[in-house]
């Protein structure tokens, strides 16, 4: 996005919020417009909404992994393919690469990240029920970075290799920690095995959710809590700390 | 012959990108001898993954066997990747 001023019903669009919660925010100040004077119209920065875009990346990818009807998200946020996502990532190399607190495990960090979304264009390809692509961002300051898709999720997924599992907690049981040898046509399916064992041995947090199950991984540890989640999402959400 | 991997990119995670990689690189075995050894060289990469791994490096191992010899890394990312492609597809790679 190029750094100008934009209207408020431009700012609304962008945001994907309606004119009058921009208001709103205006006047309880969570987000202030550029205006001077009560008369003035409001102006937003075109870099101050990507900043707050960016601020609440983890609540957007969470509403937008949940809601019922699929829609792009920010251009921010979404690869639409895997070379965009590709190019994201080298991105984010960039920014993590000046941080000396994850010199010892940054690779990992990255190639966990390469293996989430690439699972997703990889499990999807072809077969994506509403919005191709995924969602992914990131908050240095806060060291957060989130991935999700809509897609079929984890236990459709699986449940072509595996016919006899039964629900989406048993899906990501599997999928964490069984070796899926031989899966033809494909063979792919080690990828969340690799991130548990990443996350086993060095200071990184996991929540993954996909369907109606969620899990944990707590940094240098190999146990997964699984439990049912209180709204079930569409395809896939991973949250990592680190 | 020597297989430099940073020549396919910094950043090696996507299994469709290893799956392409390969399918270029392979044209250069044509000539080589029955004897002659394949040593893949990691040196300047940054990010490695199982999935770019299991595309290029499993399916050199399966193509050459004894014969494929990856070098020593020091990038944490390639070493965790062997350890998992060893693990899953039950085999283990010629390293020195």
């Amino acid at each position: 996005m190029r750094n100008n001023k934009l209207k408020i019903n431009e700012a609304a669009n962008y945001l994907g919020v309606s004119i009058d919660t921009l208001r709103r925010w205006d006047e309880n100040g969570k987000l202030k417009s550029l205006r001077v004077g009560q008369r003035e119209h409001r102006y937003y920065d075109s870099t101050q909404l990507e900043e707050f875009l960016l601020s609440s990346c983890v609540d957007i990818a969470i509403k937008w992994a949940r809601s019922s009807i699929g829609e792009k998200p920010s251009d921010i946020f979404y690869c639409s393919d895997s070379s965009v996502f590709q190019g994201r990532l080298y991105k984010l190399r960039k920014a993590l690469s000046e941080n000396k607190e994850i010199e010892s495990f940054f690779s990992l960090l990255i190639s966990v990240v390469g293996e989430i979304g690439d699972n997703s264009f990889g499990h999807n390809l072809g077969n994506w029920p509403d919005v191709i692509g995924i969602f992914f961002a990131y908050d240095i300051k806060k060291k957060i970075i989130i991935l999700a898709d809509r897609g079929q999720g984890v236990f459709k997924t699986l449940k072509r290799v595996k016919p006899e599992l039964k629900d989406d907690a048993e899906a990501l049981e599997v999928a964490f920690t069984e070796i899926l040898s031989g899966r033809a046509p494909e063979s792919r399916g080690n990828g969340l095995k690799y991130v548990r064992a990443i996350i086993g041995k060095n200071p990184v947090n996991l929540f993954f959710q996909s369907g109606e199950a969620e899990l944990n991984l707590i940094q240098n540890n190999l146990v997964l809590k699984i439990k049912k989640s209180k709204k079930p999402i569409r395809g896939c959400l991973a949250i990592i700390k680190f | 012959m020597v297989i430099d991997i940073k020549k396919f990119g910094a950043i090696l995670t996507s299994r469709q990108l290893g799956k392409e990689a390969l399918a270029a690189y392979l044209p250069n075995f044509n000539n080589i001898s029955e004897e002659e050894k394949i040593y893949v060289n990691f040196d300047e990469i940054d990010v490695f993954s199982p999935s770019w791994g299991d595309e290029f490096l499993t399916a050199l191992y399966r193509k050459f066997g004894d014969r494929l010899i990856l070098k020593k890394s020091v990038n944490a990312s390639v070493n965790a990747s062997v350890e998992m492609l060893e693990e899953a597809n039950n085999m283990k790679f010629n390293i020195e």
